[in-house]
């Protein structure tokens, strides 16, 4: 560590400022947050939760259920990101829909899933695009292959969403969001700084220890002052304008809708979908699937503590029929889940002390 | 003449017997390999070890190894971990119709090769043939019999407060190379299967460092999950240097492309050993000298507190746990 | 969300960049991003290289924090 990473860490461990709360909406966020054991630098003054904003998680069962309906009945290969095979829908996950024959191929790309239908032009294939900003131009991409390359086996199930509603959604619950520095490299720092113009504080922030912890040192710091702040602290990522290229071309595909968020509910023009001349690509579209939004469990609390108006402990499913081997809610889906964390490690600090 | 195997080879007549000398006999042979119904072997002179495991990989031929290699390795490091000089193997193949005959010998020949090494015996074994679809290519379980050489067996439930937790080798070496060889996802990488038969290191640790509490070797779910058997089966917990858990580049660049955990990926030629800690410099010295273990390294101690709970001590001076693994090991993009 | 991933453009070749990320290659969309050269450090996430990366994060960090604390 440096000098100055030090002095923000010292920082860091005796700010004595106002209470603040912050939150991160970002699933690597979660994970790296956890796996350097910030969270043990924090005192009493300082909270970090996990909002939403790990696609996976927030991605509702009823997606998951459309998605099982494509590769069970439809007899459709199933192309997806490894993080949602174990994602519960209301019957059953992916990994179950596989044990009982479905044809789900976990890939690294919606390119790779277009690549593998050009490959196999008898078999129908639909890829699972989930993901905010950051991800959203793959399967655009992959949509641009399938016409150049003449395909008629290709689609997506869409499930793609976009974070400022999610941010005015959750701007009551933190004093400071922790921007996910990939969503801003793809769409600019405009979304941020209006939230700023209506007096929400937040800073954007890389991946990496140092990039982490200067992230929070500086939004504490801002904090001092008491007025609202907004501080990109990626900047060798993230530029004022974003990429572009990602947004037009994403732009050129796809469109707003209103998305379901598990856990929190629908939030609109959240979501993005295949425009109508782009529909021989939109699985719900050419297998006639119906949007569904799916049955949540009512005793699920994710969503209160995703706010964190409530702890783990008090949803009446948790560690009963809620567990990371069976998750019910978002939070016990990931690893580094709020639930999931408290439920492996028995309490609500994910570190050791 | 046909150079795939045929379900006629697995029926038990002429053919079979002509697949088996043609195949196995000129491999395993030696004065206890048996036509017989059993091998008849003479008796250990101390107590013995026996474990038996089942190989089915995909792809059979990977970079650094194959099956055969494998299913060698595999019974002679499990009997390895209990302290155990391997003296006999048995070996059962079951073979899909349609295996190409030369793939198989290459199999056969590379057993023999690992098991000339060590200096265990192949002494039976069997062959089945099942119908193309039945099975994915070749499926080999190898049984094996050890002659224990320490009256201080190695357990997982040995593990003592203040020990040092050593690992023979870079971890996760094996498990990058089948995700590559597979080609699912489109990564190149110049990564081999750590795949090799410990022995040698293992016996060398019990004569010139002993006291060796626990050996395990880091295969299925990596050395993340047999440091959590170990928290449990001894009542400890354990704290890693995150920095000081030896990882080859290559194989960290394939897990940050598709946001795996080093720790949990398997290794065939890695083990974790635990010893009092004032035992791990010559533990360590005494590893460094064998090729297979050439750079085994302390990467931790085990702990009174946080019983059951593997913790990483960070780049940052924090301390942190090491999520459980638990499930199948699948890419990530959030 | 979003597992970025550095790594170091090898070539370039219509719309596709050939990237290495500690001797992990893989090839990647290089369409979202304007004028990629080999030699250009890029962040990767699904399969597209989403941003050009303009300094080290060490130097990014001392360069925000100093003077700060």
């Amino acid at each position: 560590m440096n000098e100055s990473l030090k002095a923000a860490v010292e920082y860091i461990k005796n700010y004595n400022g106002r209470k603040i709360r912050m939150m991160e909406v970002c699933g690597t966020h979660t994970h790296e947050i956890f796996r350097l054991g910030i969270r043990e630098l924090l005192n009493e003054n300082v909270e970090i939760v996990s909002g939403p904003g790990c696609p996976v998680c927030v991605t509702p069962p009823g997606f998951i259920d459309e998605a099982v309906e494509l590769a069970l009945d439809k007899k459709v290969t199933v192309c997806t990101f490894g993080d949602l095979v174990r994602v519960p829908g209301t019957e059953q996950s992916l990994s179950e829909a596989k044990a009982s024959g479905a044809k789900v191929k976990v890939v690294y790309s919606p390119q790779d899933a277009e690549k593998y239908a050009s490959e196999h032009r008898d078999e129908e294939v639909a890829f699972l695009s989930i993901g905010f900003e950051t991800t959203t131009p793959s399967s655009v991409i992959a949509v641009k292959n399938a016409i150049a390359d003449g395909l008629k086996n290709f689609s997506l199930l869409t499930a793609n969403k976009t974070m400022p509603g999610a941010y005015e959604a959750m701007a009551d619950f933190a004093d400071v969001f922790i921007y996910p520095g990939h969503v801003h490299a793809i769409s600019g720092i405009s979304d941020c700084e209006k939230m700023l113009e209506k007096g929400v504080s937040g800073v954007i922030a890389g991946f990496t220890a140092d990039e982490l912890i200067s992230a929070i040192a500086i939004a504490l710091k801002k904090s001092e002052s008491g007025k609202p702040f907004f501080v990109n602290a990626y900047p060798r990522v993230v530029k004022a304008e974003g990429s572009p290229e990602a947004q037009k071309m994403v732009r050129q595909f796809m469109e707003e809708t209103d998305a379901e968020w598990r856990g929190i509910g629908v939030i609109a023009d959240s979501g993005m979908s295949l425009k109508s001349e782009y529909a021989e690509f939109d699985a719900e579209k050419k297998f006639g699937i119906e949007r569904r939004s799916g049955r949540s469990n009512p005793g699920c609390r994710c969503g209160e503590i995703l706010k964190g108006m409530c702890k783990p402990a008090e949803c009446p499913l948790f560690g009963k029929v809620c567990s990371p081997e069976h998750p019910v809610g978002a939070c016990m889906v990931s690893g580094e889940g709020t639930c999931s964390a408290y439920y492996l490690y028995g309490k609500d600090k994910t570190n050791v002390r | 003449m046909s150079d795939k195997i045929t379900l006629a080879e697995g029926a038990g007549g002429k053919q079979t017997a002509a697949l088996i000398d043609s195949v196995f006999k000129e491999n395993f042979t030696n004065e206890y390999f048996t036509a017989d119904d059993a091998a008849v072997l003479p008796q250990p002179k101390g107590r013995i070890a026996m474990s038996t495991d089942g190989f089915i990989v995909s792809p059979v031929f990977f970079p650094g190894g194959n099956i055969g290699k494998l299913s060698i390795c595999g019974t002679v490091n499990d009997l390895s971990c209990m302290g155990a000089r391997p003296l006999y193997l048995t070996s059962s193949f079951i073979i899909e119709e349609g295996f190409e005959k030369e793939d198989l010998r290459k199999i056969v020949r590379s057993m023999a090769e690992t098991a000339a090494y060590v200096g265990v015996k192949i002494v039976a074994g069997d062959t089945k043939v099942v119908p193309h679809g039945k099975a994915d290519g070749v499926f080999i379980t190898t049984t094996g019999v050890g002659e224990i050489i320490t009256d201080n067996v190695p357990s997982g439930a040995k593990a003592k407060p203040g020990d040092a937790v050593i690992v023979t080798g870079d971890v996760g070496r094996h498990g990058a190379t089948i995700l590559l060889s597979r080609d699912d996802y489109g990564i190149e990488a110049d990564i081999k299967s750590d795949c090799a038969p410990l022995w040698k290191s293992v016996e060398s640790a019990i004569k010139e460092v002993g006291d060796v509490h626990v050996i395990r070797d880091a295969t299925r779910g990596g050395v993340g999950t047999v440091l959590y058997e170990i928290t449990k089966e001894s009542g400890v917990g354990v704290r890693l240097e995150a920095e000081e858990i030896p990882v080859a580049e290559p194989v960290r660049g394939v897990c940050s492309m598709l946001g795996l955990e080093p720790l949990y990926l398997a290794c065939e030629g890695t083990m974790v050993m635990i010893v009092p800690d004032e035992k791990s410099d010559k533990l360590i010295e005494t590893l460094s000298k064998i090729s297979e273990t050439k750079d085994a390294k302390k990467i931790g101690v085990i702990t009174e507190e946080h019983s059951g709970l593997v913790s990483l001590k960070t780049e940052i001076g924090t301390e942190t746990v090491l999520p459980e693994p638990g499930h199948e090991l699948l890419p990530r993009i959030c | 969300m979003c597992v970025g991933l550095q790594a170091k453009v090898v070539s370039v070749n219509d719309g596709v960049a050939l990237v290495d990320a500690s001797g992990a290659k893989r090839t990647v969309s290089a369409e979202l991003i304007d004028s990629l050269e080999p030699g250009d450090y890029v962040m990767v996430h699904a399969g597209s290289a989403i941003a050009k990366i303009t300094d080290s994060d060490k130097k990014e960090t001392e360069d925000l924090l100093s003077g700060l604390f």
